[in-house]
């Protein structure tokens, strides 16, 4: 009896959805990502294909774990300071994918700059969040 | 002299055919959430690789059977068909992976999403199969396999902390995430003990004509050439802990695992993850549609040969054709290769006695081996390995596919 009670509670446990620390550091895995490729980008080590369509893959992921993360957000932050966070992140994403397919490599390079400060901002809040767990 | 070409040929083209996707995959997944941690699940695999290799080519060589000929002749037809039904399951889930792997290779370096690529991809690894034959399977395209090695000099480039990464050959849990941690160590140790890879090296091992002289080369083979490739999945590992890990990059496509060796050779690391993948996936999908016809066809009592002309086994060619072809069919639908891979190699684990508590039954017979049958330490080694494996895959898995 005691092994089917903790076999249903580990199920149970694991039926979870992915905690708000797991879909941050998803959210910071796929800036992160854009990061790294944006600077292989400007420094012609990938492809402009391969280099806007992860950036729209980027855009994409974000867009979709952030809105999952705000429909219920951790009490411990601000849901507006993430939502705006979230916001620019993805706006800088979509105008680097334009960039590279306009081959502004200056342009680029500025707005590379802004999603380096927005992964600090995100990063601030992931370590809220994590702290509050 | 000969022999002595075999056996470089024999350590190349295991170093070359080592990687595939299953390894790459779950080695950066791991290198990138936990580093050096799960370098034990590596180590622990390929061990046991090498011995289940040297005891496949034994086999062979000794008592001219293949393993799936002996299975069926020392247990039945009915215990054969039951070890069958798992086996290949499990052997077309890794095959679909793999073709969904070359597909992606040639995604990011051309810009054609995979799906497009399924149904090319799957005609040429078919026409090859028609067409090739044994040693060019075998060699060719293990050969092309050996642009993995890159991964090695990206892990040299890359200077990594040996004594951090020594401490990782030992298991240590991770501070959070344990049931993500154990999945990935199960994932590992099936990516490094496929069962197919035993049924094509003793398939091979008839097809090349092996006697009892050929022992001290297969010996000689398993050890090097499983080590080395060993080593190749460890440098991928190290690569994604050092490139991906402190830029908190995990690894779930392709596209974020390409960024590794960005990272670690910037000028050609993209083309040079994009060739090995093309090439190891390439490799492997020849060898999992080699070993698939083999077993239906050893097991049945066909005709099977990749070095006579298909109309001589029709059954044997028709075999692959077919698996290659369904095998295509979710690919072209836009499954994610990733997580079959994923999924595909824990339940390679989880399978594993299904496939090698028979073979190692086998190895003890001394109808079957005479006085090279196994010694003890064959025997601890490879049911000590399967046995951790299987029973963290019937813990782990459910906890990952619940857990999403």
């Amino acid at each position: 009896m005691k092994r089917l009670l903790f076999a249903t509670v580990i199920l149970l446990v694991s039926c979870k959805p992915p905690t708000p620390a797991e879909q941050m550091d998803a959210i910071l895995s796929w800036v992160g990502s854009a990061i790294v490729l944006g600077n292989g980008w400007l420094r012609h080590t990938t492809p402009d294909t391969y280099t806007r369509q992860t950036l729209t893959l980027s855009h994409d992921q974000l867009r979709q774990i952030g809105a999952e993360l705000l429909k219920s957000p951790p009490a411990t932050i601000d849901s507006t300071e993430l939502d705006g966070a979230l916001t620019r992140s993805g706006t800088h994403l979509a105008r680097m994918a334009q960039l590279v397919e306009a081959r502004n490599s200056p342009g680029f390079n500025q707005v590379l700059d802004s999603l380096e400060l927005d992964q600090k901002a995100l990063k601030q809040l992931s370590d809220k969040i994590e702290s509050s767990q | 002299m000969k022999k002595i070409l075999q056996l470089s040929l024999g350590i190349i083209t295991s170093v070359g055919g080592f990687l595939e996707i299953g390894s790459v995959t779950t080695a950066a997944q791991a290198g990138a959430q936990f580093g050096y941690k799960l370098l034990w699940a590596i180590l622990l695999g390929t061990l046991c690789l090498i011995f289940l290799i040297e005891m496949s080519g034994r086999l062979a060589a000794v008592s001219k059977h293949t393993i799936v000929d002996a299975i069926r002749e020392r247990f039945g037809f009915p215990f054969f068909f039951f070890v069958l039904l798992g086996t290949v399951l499990v052997a077309f889930m890794v095959l679909v992976a793999e073709l969904g792997g070359i597909g992606f290779a040639l995604q990011i370096l051309t810009g054609i999403r995979f799906p497009w690529w399924a149904l090319p991809v799957s005609f040429v690894v078919w026409l090859l199969m028609w067409k090739g034959t044994f040693s060019l399977i075998e060699n060719g395209a293990s050969l092309l396999g050996l642009v993995t090695v890159s991964f090695v000099v990206a892990a040299l480039r890359l200077n990594p902390d040996w004594t951090s990464a020594a401490s990782g050959l030992l298991p240590t849990l991770p501070d959070d995430d344990k049931s993500k941690y154990w999945f990935l160590a199960v994932s590992i140790l099936g990516a490094s003990i496929s069962p197919y890879l035993t049924f094509f090296y003793s398939s091979g091992a008839i097809e090349d004509k092996w006697d009892r002289t050929y022992l001290p080369i297969n010996r000689v083979i398993a050890a090097f050439g499983m080590t080395f490739g060993g080593l190749l999945s460890m440098a991928v590992l190290i690569v994604a802990a050092l490139a991906l890990r402190p830029k908190g990059i995990q690894v779930e496509t392709f596209q974020q695992a390409a960024l590794m060796m960005t990272t670690a050779l910037p000028k050609w690391g993209f083309y040079l993850f994009a060739l090995s993948m093309l090439f190891a996936c390439f490799g492997a999908a020849l060898e999992i549609s080699l070993a698939i016809s083999y077993f239906f066809s050893q097991g049945f009592g066909w005709n099977w040969s990749e070095d006579v002309e298909p109309s001589s086994d029709a059954r044997f060619a028709f075999v692959y054709t077919l698996i290659i072809g369904f095998a295509a069919v979710p690919l072209m639908f836009g499954v994610d290769p990733i997580k079959i891979t994923m999924m595909s190699m824990a339940l390679t684990s989880a399978t594993l006695p299904l496939a090698i508590v028979p073979f190692l039954f086998l190895m003890n017979d001394p109808i079957y081996l005479g006085k090279h049958r196994n010694g003890w330490i064959s025997n601890t080694v490879v049911g000590v390995v399967i046995l951790i494996s299987f029973v963290l895959a019937v813990v782990s898995i459910p906890l990952e596919i619940m857990g999403g």
